[in-house]
C-alpha cells in the first residue's frame, strides 16, 4: 500500500537527548490531556452522589460505589440493558449486511464487464459526495412512507448499502492476482464460490479494516437513530444516554457510568484490534 | 317572567337540597360516579410516568372487571424525555393512542389542531358537572367557544418550599410558617447563606411550574401569558417586581447561578438541596416520595411566602389530564374509561399511591392522599392548602419551552437585567401568540 | 431477444458474465439508489414545498429560500458553524501535524502514544460530549477547578453565548486529533527518506527540511485532512445537542445552534419539512462548493510527485 515506505535505519533517526526530552514532554502532556477525560469519567462513575457537589475535587472517590452505581443506573434507566442489546443488533446487522451487499457489488465491479458498469459505478461513487446530514430529513420521510419508522429495519437496512465500503473493497479485490480466481473458475466454481473461497480470504486485512470502520460508525451513530427510534424497543445506547442527559435529573455519576458502559465495548475492541482501526483511518483517507 | 322566577326557585331549592344531602351523605355519595360502558373493545393508553403505569394497571383492571368486562387496555410508558416527540409524531401520522396523558401547557397545540376528542358531550351524557373541579385544574383544558372540557383531570401538583431544618438550626433561625412574607424569606436567605461552607440560602428561580412563575402569580399577575393566550405578561409590573426580587437575592449572593446548580430545571435545584448545598428550594408535591426516601438531614415543607402587599401565597397548579384522540375508533369506550379514571372509584387508586394527589375534589380522597405518605411529621397538608389560591398553567408549550429556560438563564446565569430579559422573551412570545400572528 | 443479447455481450460466456456482474452489483446499487440517490433528488422537490408532514404538501416555489435569507436564526447558525470551523480546524490540523512529526521519529513507546491519541476517536461523540459537559460544569467541574488560580472556577462555559462555542470546539478537536494524526503519519511514510537525507547532507536545518521537503511532499495529505475537517465541522451536531441538553438545546438565544441542529429542529421539533429541506440543501451546496473550491486550489498549491513528470 505504501510503495515508497522505507524502513531502513537512517542517520536522521539519531536524536539528541534534548530532542528526546522535548519530544517526550510534548507527547506526555498531550497524552495526559487525551486521557484525562476518561480518567475523570471513570472516577465520577464510581462516586456516590454525595461526593459529586463537593470541593475540593477528588480523583479517587472516598467511598467508591462503582457497582452500586451500575445498579442505580439500571433503576434510573430500566431499559439500559435493552439499549445495549439494540446497539449490538444494530451494529451486527449493519456490518454483516454491508459486508454482504458491498463485497458482492465490489466483486461485480472489480471483475465483471456488463453494460452500464461505468455509469453505475460512477453513480455509486457520486453519492460519497452527499453528506448524510443533507438527506437525513428525506431519509426519515422515506422510512415513514415505507412504514418502517421505529423498527430495526429502519435502523439497519439503509445502513447496509455503502458507496464507501464498495470503493474500499473493490480496491482490495483489484489487488488480488486474477490468476488465482481464474484457476478456481477453471475448476468449475461459480463466481460466488470464487468470491467466498478465493477473493475474500485473500482480502482479510482489508475486510478487517472495513469491519472496524463499520462497527465503530454503527455503534457510535446518533443522528440517525435519534430520528428513527423512539422507544426502548429499538433505541441504541447513544440515544439512551443522550436521553438520560436530556432528562436533566440524572446525577453525574450515573451519566458517567452510562457513558463509560457505552464506550467500553469500543475501547476493548480498539485495544484488541488496534492495527485495523489505524489501517481503517488510512483507508478512509484514501477515499479521495 | 313568572315561569323564570319559578324555575329559579326550584333550582335554588334543588341546590339547597343537594348541598344539604351532600353534607350528610359525603361519605356515601361519590362526587363523580363511574358508569358501565356500552360495548367492550381494545384501547391503547400512553403515559409518561412509570409509577402511574402500575397504578393505571390496577385501576383499569377494576374498570374492566366492574364496568366493562371484556375490554382490553394496553398501557405504554414513554418517559417524559421523549413523550412529547412521540405524541407529536403520532399526531402527525394519525396514529395517536386512543387515550393518553396530556399536560396543560401542551393542550393548546393538540386542541388547536383538532387532534383531540371533545369529551363535553360525554360529560353531559354521564351527568358530570365539570365545575366540580377547581378552575385551576380544568380551565386550561377547555376549548372552543362553549368552553367544552376535553380532558378528565387525573391529579394536581402544587408547589411549596422545601427547607433544610438543620441549616435553619445552625443559623439560629426559627422555622418558617405559612404566613411568612417575601421579606421574611429574603432575611432567611441572607442568614442561611454561608460561603465558607459552600452553602447558599435559597434556589427558587428555576424554570417551569416550580420556579419563578409562582412568585409572579403571588403579585396577582398571570405568569408568562394571559389566560386567553393573547398577550405576554412578563413585562407587567407584577412580573418585573417578582423577577427583580429574585434577582436581588442572587445579586446579594444568597442564590447560586443556574450553572452552579448544574441546570435550570427544578430537578437541578432539588438535587443541590439534597446535597445540602442550599437551605431552601421551591419544589413540587411530586417530589415528596423521593424526599421522604432519600433526604438524610432534617427537613420540612411550608407554603410559599406571601407577597407583602397582596398578602397572597399562590402556587402554580398543574393537572395532568386524560384526553382521547379525535380519530379514535372507539370514542365511546375511551370516554367511558376517562370517566372511570376521573370518578371517585378510579381516583382512589391514585389517592392511595403515594405521590399522586387526586384531582377528584372529594375531601375523603384528599385525606387518603395525605395519609398515604404514612407516619411522618412532614407538613404535607401545605400542598393541599396551596390548591386554594392556585394558578393553572396557561402558557402553551411553544412559549413555555422556548422561553422558560432562556429567561431563567438570561437573568439568573448571565446577569442580564430583568427588563432586557423580559423584553427578549416577550418579543419572542408575541411572534408565537396566535392572535397577534394573524 | 437478440438485441438484449448483443447488449449484454458478444459471446455466450461474456453474456453470462455480464448477467453475473449485474446480479452482483444489483443489491448495493439499488439500495444506494433507493436510500441515498432518491432522497437526494427528492430533497430538491421538498425544498420547494411547504409541508408540516400532516396536511398535503403545497408548492411554494422559492419561498423557503427567500425565507432563509431573511431568517436571523439561519444566519446565526451559519455563523456559529463557521466560527466552530475556525476554532477547531486550524488548531486541530496543526496539532495533528505536530504530533505526527514527533511520532514519526524512532521513539520508544510511540505505538503506545499513537494508541492513546487515537482513543477519543473510537469513543462515541455522544459519550464524549456528556463527559466534557461534566468537565466544563462550573464550580464542581474539572476545567473550572484546574483554572481556579485564574478565578475561572465558576465560569459558565456552557451557557454564556460568548463562550459556549469554545468547549464544543475543544471536544471536536479532542475527538478528531487522533484521526488526523494517523492520516498525517500515513502521509509521512510517503516522504522519501533519500530527499530528507540529501537535504540534511546539504546542510539544511531541521526547519528547512520540514519547510522545503516534508511540507510540500505532504501537501496531498494536508489537503485531505483540511477538507475532511472542514466537512466534519459543517456537520457538527452531536456535541451541540448533548452539551446544551441540560439547559436549552442550541444554547441561549441559539448561541450554539449549528446548521445541522437547525435543520434537525426545523424538521423534527417544528415539523417544517420543506424549510428543513431548504436548509439541508444549502448545507449540501456549501459542502460541495468547499470541496470544489479546494479541488481547484489544490492544483495550485499541492505538490504531486507525478507533476514532476
Amino acid at each position: 500500500m505504501n510503495p515508497t515506505r522505507d524502513n531502513r535505519p537512517s542517520f536522521l533517526d539519531r536524536l539528541s537527548l534534548l530532542d528526546r526530552l522535548v519530544a517526550y514532554s510534548v507527547l506526555i502532556v498531550g497524552a495526559v490531556l487525551m486521557v484525562l477525560p476518561f480518567v475523570w469519567m471513570v472516577s465520577t462513575a464510581c462516586k456516590p452522589s454525595s461526593e459529586l457537589n463537593r470541593l475540593p475535587l477528588r480523583w479517587i472517590p472516598e467511598e467508591p460505589t462503582c457497582l452500586e452505581n451500575v445498579r442505580s443506573l439500571n433503576e434510573t434507566s430500566p431499559d439500559f440493558d435493552q439499549y445495549l442489546r439494540n446497539s449490538i443488533i444494530l451494529t451486527v446487522g449493519r456490518t454483516v449486511g454491508q459486508f454482504i451487499t458491498c463485497s458482492l457489488a465490489a466483486y461485480g465491479f472489480a471483475r465483471f464487464e456488463f453494460p452500464g458498469k461505468r455509469v453505475l459505478f460512477a453513480a455509486s461513487l457520486a453519492l460519497l459526495m452527499v453528506p448524510f446530514q443533507a438527506i437525513v430529513v428525506q431519509e426519515y420521510l422515506l422510512l415513514r412512507r415505507l412504514d418502517w419508522l421505529y423498527t430495526f429495519a429502519a435502523l439497519i437496512i439503509p445502513g447496509i448499502f455503502s458507496a464507501f465500503a464498495l470503493f474500499l473493497l473493490r480496491q482490495a479485490f483489484l489487488q488480488i492476482p486474477i490468476e488465482l480466481e481464474e484457476a478456481a473458475m477453471m475448476d468449475g466454481a461459480n463466481p460466488l464460490q470464487v468470491l467466498w473461497s478465493v477473493t475474500l480470504p485473500l482480502s482479510l486485512p482489508a475486510l478487517a479494516a472495513f469491519a472496524v470502520i463499520t462497527v465503530q460508525a454503527a455503534w457510535n451513530d446518533f443522528l440517525f437513530p435519534v430520528i428513527v427510534s423512539n422507544s426502548a424497543a429499538t433505541r441504541p445506547l447513544t440515544v439512551g444516554i443522550a436521553l438520560l442527559q436530556g432528562e436533566r435529573s440524572t446525577p453525574w455519576n450515573l451519566l458517567m457510568m452510562g457513558s463509560l458502559l457505552a464506550t467500553l465495548p469500543m475501547l476493548i475492541l480498539f485495544i484488541l484490534l488496534q492495527r485495523y482501526f489505524i489501517e481503517g483511518v488510512a483507508l478512509t483517507g484514501s477515499r479521495r | 317572567m313568572v315561569k323564570r322566577t319559578l324555575q329559579k326557585t326550584v333550582l335554588l331549592a334543588a341546590l339547597a337540597l343537594v348541598l344539604l344531602t351532600g353534607g350528610v351523605l359525603a361519605q356515601e355519595e361519590p362526587v363523580i360516579p363511574a358508569q358501565a360502558c356500552a360495548e367492550a373493545g381494545t384501547l391503547d393508553l400512553w403515559v409518561w410516568d412509570e409509577n402511574w403505569a402500575s397504578i393505571l394497571e390496577e385501576s383499569t383492571n377494576a374498570w374492566i372487571e366492574s364496568y366493562c368486562p371484556g375490554a382490553v387496555v394496553n398501557i405504554t410508558v414513554h418517559p417524559w424525555g421523549q413523550y412529547w416527540d412521540l405524541v407529536q409524531t403520532a399526531a402527525t401520522s394519525g396514529d395517536l393512542p386512543d387515550v393518553f396523558n396530556m399536560s396543560q401547557d401542551r393542550f393548546y397545540f393538540y386542541a388547536s389542531n383538532d387532534a383531540l376528542l371533545d369529551l363535553q358531550p360525554y360529560w353531559d351524557e354521564y351527568g358530570v358537572d365539570t365545575t366540580v373541579w377547581g378552575t385551576g385544574l380544568v380551565d386550561p383544558y377547555r376549548w372552543g367557544s362553549n368552553g367544552d372540557l376535553y380532558a378528565g383531570p387525573v391529579n394536581w401538583d402544587t408547589v411549596a418550599i422545601y427547607y433544610n431544618k438543620d441549616l435553619f438550626d445552625a443559623a439560629g433561625l426559627e422555622y418558617p410558617t405559612s404566613d411568612w412574607t417575601w421579606d421574611d424569606f429574603a432575611a432567611a436567605a441572607a442568614a442561611l447563606t454561608n460561603p465558607q461552607n459552600d452553602v447558599y440560602g435559597a434556589a427558587v428561580f428555576n424554570e417551569y411550574q416550580s420556579g419563578y412563575p409562582n412568585w409572579i402569580a403571588a403579585t396577582g399577575t398571570t405568569p408568562v401569558a394571559e389566560e386567553g393566550r393573547t398577550a405576554c405578561t412578563l413585562q407587567d409590573e407584577g412580573s418585573i417586581e417578582a423577577l427583580n426580587f429574585l434577582k436581588g437575592l442572587q445579586d446579594e449572593g444568597y442564590m447560586p447561578t443556574v450553572s452552579i446548580l448544574g441546570g435550570s430545571s427544578a430537578n437541578d435545584s432539588f438535587a443541590y438541596w439534597s446535597a445540602g448545598r442550599v437551605a431552601v428550594v421551591t419544589g413540587g408535591s411530586w417530589l415528596l416520595p423521593q424526599a421522604l426516601e432519600e433526604i438524610t438531614f432534617n427537613w420540612d415543607v411550608v407554603q410559599l411566602p406571601r407577597h407583602p402587599e397582596t398578602g397572597r401565597t399562590r402556587s402554580i397548579l398543574h393537572s395532568v389530564g386524560y384526553v382521547a384522540a379525535a380519530n379514535t375508533e372507539v370514542p365511546d369506550l375511551a370516554a367511558n374509561l376517562i370517566l372511570f379514571l376521573s370518578s371517585d372509584e378510579g381516583q382512589r387508586f391514585f389517592a392511595e399511591a403515594s405521590g399522586v394527589a387526586p384531582a377528584n375534589p372529594s375531601p375523603e380522597l384528599q385525606q387518603i392522599w395525605v395519609d398515604s405518605f404514612g407516619d411522618t411529621d412532614i407538613n404535607i397538608q401545605a400542598f393541599v392548602d396551596a390548591t386554594t389560591d392556585s394558578q393553572g398553567v396557561t402558557a402553551f408549550s411553544e412559549i413555555w419551552d422556548a422561553i422558560n429556560t432562556e429567561i431563567v438563564l438570561n437573568i439568573f446565569d448571565l446577569g442580564v437585567s430583568v427588563e432586557e430579559a423580559t423584553q427578549t422573551a416577550c418579543d419572542f412570545i408575541n411572534t408565537q401568540l396566535p392572535e397577534t400572528a394573524q | 431477444m437478440t438485441v438484449i443479447q448483443n447488449w449484454l455481450g458478444r459471446t455466450p460466456l461474456a453474456r453470462r458474465r455480464a448477467l453475473w456482474g449485474l446480479a452482483l452489483v444489483a443489491p448495493n446499487t439499488v439500495g444506494l439508489l433507493v436510500f441515498f440517490g432518491i432522497p437526494t433528488l427528492i430533497s430538491f422537490a421538498t425544498s420547494l414545498q411547504e409541508w408540516n408532514g400532516l396536511r398535503p404538501p403545497a408548492y411554494i416555489g422559492l419561498d423557503n429560500f427567500e425565507r432563509l435569507l431573511r431568517d436571523e436564526g439561519f444566519w446565526k447558525a451559519l455563523g456559529n458553524t463557521l466560527k466552530l470551523l475556525l476554532l477547531s480546524v486550524p488548531t486541530g490540523v496543526v496539532l495533528a501535524l505536530g504530533l505526527a512529526l514527533i511520532l514519526n521519529q524512532q521513539l520508544r513507546g510511540r505505538t503506545l502514544f499513537r494508541a492513546i491519541y487515537f482513543l477519543p476517536v473510537v469513543t462515541s461523540t455522544v459519550a464524549a460530549s456528556i463527559v466534557w459537559t461534566w468537565i466544563f460544569q462550573p464550580r464542581y467541574g474539572l476545567v473550572g477547578n484546574l483554572l481556579e488560580p485564574f478565578g475561572l472556577r465558576d465560569t459558565n462555559w456552557l451557557t454564556r453565548p460568548d463562550l459556549i462555542l469554545l468547549p464544543i470546539a475543544i471536544v471536536t478537536i479532542w475527538q478528531r486529533l487522533g484521526f488526523d494524526m494517523i492520516l498525517f503519519l500515513a502521509g509521512l511514510q510517503n516522504v522519501p527518506r533519500v530527499l530528507l537525507e540529501a537535504a540534511a547532507i546539504d546542510g539544511a536545518t531541521r526547519w528547512q527540511r520540514f519547510r522545503h521537503v516534508t511540507l510540500p511532499m505532504l501537501s496531498p495529505t494536508t489537503f485531505l485532512v483540511v477538507i475532511l475537517s472542514i466537512i466534519n465541522a459543517f456537520q457538527i451536531f452531536d456535541q451541540v445537542y448533548i452539551m446544551t441538553a441540560r439547559t436549552t438545546r442550541g444554547g441561549v438565544g441559539g448561541s450554539a445552534t449549528t446548521m445541522t441542529l437547525l435543520m434537525y429542529e426545523t424538521a423534527f421539533t417544528r415539523n417544517e419539512f420543506g424549510y428543513a429541506s431548504a436548509i439541508a440543501l444549502t448545507l449540501f451546496v456549501i459542502i460541495l462548493s468547499v470541496t470544489i473550491i479546494q479541488l481547484r486550489l489544490q492544483r495550485r498549491w499541492v505538490y504531486y510527485e507525478s507533476d514532476q513528470g
